[in-house]
């Protein structure tokens, strides 16, 4: 199973996720790369992130992210 | 088809459809802002079934149309059960990798929509090894709004409506309020413009052109030099191009863009005649 870093690092390799603290303010994400961001988090922890949570503050960063998943049902 | 009051009623939609979804499948990407301003200029309407829901927004003299459902069989038969489909202009883009082996393409063309055109994005890096470029001598200056109209009319005889979802005025004014349209003018009248959104690390242009009668006198490259000269700390340029538009991806060639295997098929029914 991948870690949320590794499947950051696939959809945008250029950008170094860990030196911010909000990825869609500082333009790391757009829309299109949190929909498959929204994919890939599903297909890889066997989860399905409900609808209502695709919204940016939920991928602003690694924490809220982390929350995301535990919110979807991941034990971490 | 109903209008959308609320940013929440499209992803309260969304979440009902992906509950039941076995193989979601969407060319919707919401940015709640963006809505937002759709709601608040009631452009934004959806038809809600229970194995998908479809956004319409209005634009100009025909509807985009957006997608969410279960699965693509799914979303096939519920958009041949479309009364809409059948009575209304309607453009839906695909956004896809290139050559994806499991393309909705087909799809959509067995249930009447025609391609129409496709897109590419180009990307560039603004790494060390592209140092953003001097602005030279030609100083191309931020629009006002005393150009909203101008840059309106160059936009709409330069780019395709349906492929390039141009701006509406308040879309222009608020690009202007937030300095995102640089402009050369010549003897008073607009000669070109770099209209541009940046957000973080990354920047995107939408559109970039000059008028023939001005191509001689360099304006475009000045437009270009002043761009990235005025964004020295992206770290990630992206635009989309028409895909046999070659004149204009050579020049985005000449700047560092290349593709990124990401294509938007723009698609249209049959309401739109060829």
């Amino acid at each position: 199973m991948k870690t949320v870093a590794e499947i950051l690092k696939e959809i945008r390799p250029e950008f170094d996720f860990a030196a911010s603290k909000d990825f869609i303010a500082d333009g790391m994400l757009d829309s299109f790369d949190v929909v498959t961001l929204v994919a890939m988090l599903d297909k890889n922890f066997g989860i399905s992130i409900q609808g209502v949570d695709i919204v940016p503050e939920n991928f602003k960063n690694y924490e809220m992210i982390e929350a995301l998943l535990r919110k979807s049902g991941v034990k971490q | 088809m109903q209008p959308v009051d609320t940013v929440n009623q499209v992803f309260t939609a969304i979440q009902q459809v992906k509950t039941n979804a076995t193989a979601f499948c969407t060319n919707f990407f919401p940015v709640p802002q963006k809505l937002q301003s759709w709601i608040d200029h009631r452009e934004l309407f959806c038809e809600d079934h229970s194995e998908a829901v479809f956004f319409f927004r209005k634009d100009r003299d025909f509807w985009r149309i957006f997608f969410c459902a279960t699965n693509t069989g799914k979303l096939k038969q519920e958009l041949m059960d479309l009364p809409d489909l059948k009575t209304k202009s309607m453009v839906m883009d695909l956004i896809e990798r290139e050559a994806a082996p499991d393309s909705s393409l087909p799809i959509m063309e067995s249930i009447g929509f025609r391609l129409y055109t496709r897109l590419h994005r180009l990307v560039r890096p603004g790494s060390p090894a592209s140092q953003p470029l001097s602005s030279g001598s030609l100083q191309p200056v931020y629009a006002g709004n005393e150009d909203i109209q101008a840059v309106s009319d160059m936009l709409n005889v330069s780019f395709d409506h349906y492929a390039e979802q141009l701006p509406a005025i308040f879309e222009i004014a608020a690009a202007i309020n937030n300095r995102q349209i640089l402009m050369i003018k010549h003897a008073r009248t607009l000669a070109g413009l770099l209209f541009f959104e940046t957000q973080g690390v990354t920047s995107t242009i939408r559109y970039w052109v000059v008028p023939e009668k001005f191509r001689t006198l360099r304006y475009g490259s000045a437009l270009m030099r002043a761009y990235f000269a005025a964004h020295a700390a992206i770290q990630r340029f992206n635009l989309w191009v028409i895909a046999d538009n070659q004149p204009a991806i050579l020049r985005y060639q000449h700047y560092g863009y290349a593709s990124d295997k990401l294509v938007d098929h723009v698609l249209v029914n049959k309401m739109i005649r060829e």
